[in-house]
C-alpha cells in the first residue's frame, strides 16, 4: 500500500511529467485550432469542455501540488539556516574579492561599517576560521515561484467555477421589446430571469468613411412592472444588473420594420396604412387583397420601398412602391412605362405611395454570468506578482570573512544569489572598494 | 503622410545595416559592426519620430489614437520593438555579432508592411471593438513580448550557427562571437523577458475581452495561439531550470517558440477569428 502510494507520489512530483503534460496540451490547442468546427473529431471540436482535458488540467493541478509541497521545505531550510557561509565558498576566491590588512580590530571596524552603511541587520559570528559577517536580502524572492504555481490553481479553479455555475446566451431585442426568459446555449434548455430586461432603443452611428462608430441599446431593468433600472450598452462598456453582464455584440434590422403606404382612389386618398412584411390587406375595388411581400430599407441604392402583391378576380400582379418615385422617374424618363414593376399605379385605378419606413433595429445582447471571474482576476494579479518576483528580484547573501595569519590580516568578500544576476557581482565590487577605503582613512 | 515617407527611408537604413552587420561577420572588422550599429541607432530615432508624427496626425485628423489599430501600425510597431530591444542587448553585452541575426528581421518587418497586399497604412478611426483603454496597454505588452522572443531567436540562430561552425572548423571565425554560455545565458534572459511580457499581455487581453466580448477568454484562435506560444517557453524555462537543458537544446526551443509566435501574430489570420482586425 505504501510503497504504490510513493511511487504514486514520485510520478506526481517528477518535473518529467510537468514537461509532458505540458507539450501535450499544446499540442492539443494546436490540433484543436486546426482541424475545422462543423467536422473532424467531436471531441477535439470541444476539446475545452472534453473529458481529456478535464483529465489534464487534473493531472496538471496534482503535479503542481505535489511539486510545491515537496519543495516548500527545502525552500523553507534555505531560509533559515544560512549563517556559516558553504564550505566552498572561500576556497579559490579571484584576488579581486580579497582584501589584506594588518590589524584584526580595524578591519572588523571597517567591515562592519561598510557592511551596516549599506544595509541593515547585519550578523557576526565567531569562528575557528576568523570572524564572519553576515547579511541577507531578498528572502521573499523564493517564495516567487510558488506565488506563480498557486496563480495557475487559481486560474484552473476560476476555468472551472465558471464552466460549472456560470451561464452565457445571446438574446435579439427589437426596439421596445423585453425578455424575461433566456435560452442558454448549447441546447441547456431556457432560463428564468427574476426580472425582465427592455430594449428601447438602438443607435448606430457611423463615421464619414462609412465605417462604423458606436453601438448603443438603450436598456431598462423591470421588475414588478417597474422600471428599477436603466442603463446603455456599448461596445467595449458592458452592463452589470443583478450579477449578470450584458453585452453589445450585435445588431440588425428586425423584420418587424413598418411600412407607412396610403393609395388614392377617385373618391380621394387613403388614410395611412401601416404593414410590415407578410401583412395582408383589404383594398376598396373588385374584393383585391394586397399582399406585402418585402419591405426594404434601400434596394437598387434607390431608397426604400415596398413589394406588393395584389390578387383579384384571378388576377395576379407584383410591383414595388418606391419612397421616392418622383425623383427616380424624373431622372429615368420613360422608366414607369417600359419597367411596370417600378409602377406604383399598376393595378388601376388605385395609385400607391409609400410615405415613409419606420425602420426598427433589434440589438443583439450577450447575457452572461460567471461566478469565476474574481478568481481569474485574482490568478492573473498572482501571477504578474510571481512572475515579477521571480525575475526582478533575487535572493542575495553576502558574506565577509576576516582571518587573522600569520604575517597579515585577510578579508575575503563572496555571495550567492538565486539568480543569474550581475547584480550581486557590482555589489561585492563595491562592498569589497568600501571597505577599502574605511580602512585607508 | 509625411510618417510612412519615414518610414520607407528607416526600411532602407535597416536594410543597409543588416548589410553592415554581415561585412562585419565575412571581414571580422569592428569597423564595420560600428557603423551599422550607428545606422541601426539612426533608423530607430527616426522611426520612433515618425511613430510620434503618425500618433499626432491622427489627432490632427480628429481620431485622435495611438498607431496601433491596424496591421500595418501593428507590423510598424512590432518592428520598433524588436530595434529597441536588440540595441538596449547589443549595448548590455557590448557585442555587435548578434545584429546580423536580429536586424534582417526589423528589416523584413518593415518591408512586409510597406509592400505586402492589401495593407492599408491610412490612419483611420476606431472601430467599436477597439475604442479601449486597454487597446494600448495590451497591444503594447505583447509586442514586447514578441520582441524579446526575436532576439531570444536571434540568439539561438547564434548559437547553433557558432557550435556548427566551432565543430568544423576555423576557431578563429568564431572568436569575435560572443561565447557560447554567454549566448545560452541570453537566450534565456530574453525568452524569459518576453514570457513575462506575454503573460502581461495575455492579462491585459484577458480583462479586456471581459470588457468586449463578455467571455475573459473564449478559445479564439488567436488566444489559443498566445497560450501556446506562452506555453512553450514554460517548456523551455522548465527544461532549462529543472532539467539543466542548455545550449543546442535551448537553441532549438527558442526557434519553436519564434515559428508559434509568428503564427500567433500572422498566421492566426488564415483561421477565422475574433480578433480579425489586426
Ligand atoms: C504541473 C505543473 C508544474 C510543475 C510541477 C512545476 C514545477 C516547477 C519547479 C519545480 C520549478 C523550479 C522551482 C525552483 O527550483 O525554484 C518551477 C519553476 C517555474 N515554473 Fe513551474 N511547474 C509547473 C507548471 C508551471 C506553469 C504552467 C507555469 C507557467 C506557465 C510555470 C512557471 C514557472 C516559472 C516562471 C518558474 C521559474 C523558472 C525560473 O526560475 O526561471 N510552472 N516550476
Amino acid at each position: 500500500m505504501s510503497k504504490s502510494k510513493n511511487v504514486l507520489r514520485s510520478f506526481f512530483s517528477s518535473i518529467k511529467l510537468t514537461i509532458a503534460l505540458l507539450v501535450l496540451l499544446v499540442l492539443l490547442f494546436m490540433a484543436a485550432t486546426f482541424i475545422p468546427r462543423p467536422y473532424g473529431i467531436a471531441w477535439l471540436a470541444d476539446l475545452y469542455h472534453s473529458p481529456l482535458f478535464y483529465i489534464l488540467m487534473g493531472l496538471l493541478s496534482i503535479n503542481l501540488i505535489i511539486c510545491s509541497i515537496n519543495r516548500l521545505p527545502v525552500t523553507l531550510r534555505q531560509c533559515k539556516s544560512t549563517h556559516p557561509p558553504p564550505s566552498v565558498l572561500f576556497e579559490n576566491l579571484e584576488n579581486e574579492r580579497i582584501i589584506f590588512t594588518d590589524k584584526i580590530d580595524a578591519a572588523c571596524r571597517a567591515v562592519d561599517a561598510s557592511l551596516t552603511a549599506k544595509f541593515s541587520s547585519v550578523k557576526k559570528l565567531k569562528t575557528a576560521k576568523g570572524i564572519i559577517f553576515y547579511r541577507e536580502g531578498g528572502r521573499f524572492s523564493l517564495f516567487g515561484v510558488y506565488i506563480v504555481h498557486l496563480s495557475i490553481l487559481i486560474i484552473i479553479a476560476a476555468a472551472i467555477i465558471g464552466s460549472v455555475f456560470g451561464l452565457e446566451t445571446d438574446v435579439h431585442l427589437q426596439e421596445g421589446e423585453s425578455a424575461s426568459v433566456i435560452q442558454l446555449n448549447k441546447d441547456k434548455g431556457p432560463y428564468q430571469l427574476d426580472f425582465s430586461v427592455r430594449c428601447d432603443q438602438f443607435v448606430v452611428e457611423f463615421y464619414h468613411t462609412g465605417a462604423p462608430k458606436t453601438y448603443r441599446s438603450d436598456l431598462s431593468f423591470i421588475r414588478e412592472g417597474n422600471v428599477v433600472h436603466k442603463g446603455s450598452v456599448l461596445v467595449n462598456h458592458p452592463l452589470t444588473f443583478e450579477g449578470f453582464r450584458f453585452y453589445q455584440s450585435s445588431y440588425g434590422i428586425s423584420p418587424e420594420t413598418k411600412a407607412v403606404l396610403t393609395y388614392t382612389t377617385a373618391g380621394g386618398k387613403s388614410t395611412d396604412i401601416m404593414v410590415k412584411q407578410g401583412d395582408v390587406f383589404q383594398l376598396p375595388a373588385k374584393k383585391a387583397r394586397a399582399t406585402v411581400l418585402r419591405v426594404e430599407e434601400n434596394i437598387m441604392q434607390l431608397g426604400p420601398a415596398v413589394k406588393l402583391s395584389i390578387e383579384a378576380d384571378k388576377k395576379h400582379i407584383q410591383f414595388w412602391v418606391f419612397q421616392h418615385i418622383k425623383e427616380i422617374a424624373e431622372v429615368n424618363p420613360g422608366l414607369l412605362s417600359e419597367v411596370p414593376l417600378f409602377n406604383p399605379g399598376l393595378f388601376k385605378p388605385l395609385v400607391f405611395s409609400l410615405k415613409t419606413i419606420e425602420k426598427r433595429y433589434y440589438t443583439g445582447l450577450r447575457v452572461v454570468r460567471d461566478p469565476g471571474v474574481p478568481f481569474a482576476l485574482t490568478g492573473g494579479v498572482f501571477l504578474l506578482v510571481g512572475l515579477i518576483t521571480i525575475y526582478f528580484t533575487a535572493h542575495q547573501r553576502i558574506w565577509v570573512l576576516v582571518e587573522q595569519q600569520p604575517q597579515r590580516v585577510k578579508i575575503s568578500v563572496n555571495g550567492i544569489s538565486n539568480r543569474y544576476s550581475t547584480s550581486l557581482a557590482g555589489k561585492l565590487n563595491r562592498l569589497r572598494q568600501r571597505i577599502s577605503g574605511e580602512i585607508a582613512t | 503622410m509625411t510618417d510612412t515617407v519615414i518610414l520607407n527611408y528607416v526600411t532602407f537604413i535597416y536594410f543597409t545595416s543588416f548589410v553592415l552587420y554581415l561585412f562585419r561577420m565575412i571581414f571580422l572588422k569592428e569597423f564595420w559592426a560600428r557603423l551599422a550599429s550607428f545606422l541601426a541607432w539612426t533608423g530607430f530615432f527616426a522611426h520612433t519620430f515618425a511613430l510620434i508624427l503618425r500618433w499626432k496626425a491622427s489627432y490632427n485628423l480628429g481620431f485622435g489614437h495611438a498607431p496601433l489599430s491596424n496591421l500595418y501600425e501593428s507590423l510598424v510597431f512590432f518592428a520598433w520593438s524588436i530595434i529597441i530591444l536588440y540595441l538596449a542587448v547589443e549595448w548590455r553585452i557590448k557585442n555587435k555579432s548578434l545584429g546580423a541575426f536580429v536586424v534582417p528581421i526589423t528589416f523584413f518587418t518593415m518591408a512586409y508592411a510597406s509592400i505586402a497586399p492589401g495593407i492599408n497604412n491610412r490612419i483611420e478611426p476606431l472601430i467599436p471593438a477597439l475604442q479601449s483603454n486597454w487597446l494600448t496597454t495590451h497591444v503594447v505588452t505583447c509586442f514586447m513580448g514578441y520582441a524579446a522572443f526575436t532576439v531570444a531567436f536571434g540568439c539561438g540562430l547564434l548559437y547553433l550557427w557558432k557550435s556548427g561552425k566551432e565543430a568544423k572548423y576555423s576557431p578563429m571565425f568564431a572568436e569575435k562571437l560572443p561565447p557560447l554560455p554567454a549566448l545560452d545565458l541570453l537566450i534565456y534572459q530574453s525568452a524569459a523577458l518576453g514570457f513575462v511580457f506575454l503573460a502581461i499581455g495575455i492579462i491585459t487581453g484577458s480583462v479586456w475581452a471581459h470588457y468586449a466580448w463578455g467571455a475573459y477568454w473564449s478559445w479564439d484562435p488567436k488566444e489559443t495561439w498566445s497560450l501556446i506560444t506562452w506555453l512553450v517557453y514554460a517548456i523551455m524555462i522548465h527544461a532549462r531550470y529543472v532539467r539543466s537543458w542548455h545550449g543546442k537544446r535551448l537553441a532549438v526551443l527558442a526557434v519553436i517558440g519564434f515559428a508559434c509566435m509568428l503564427f500567433t501574430y500572422l498566421g492566426v489570420n488564415l483561421l477565422s477569428s475574433l480578433h480579425s482586425y489586426l
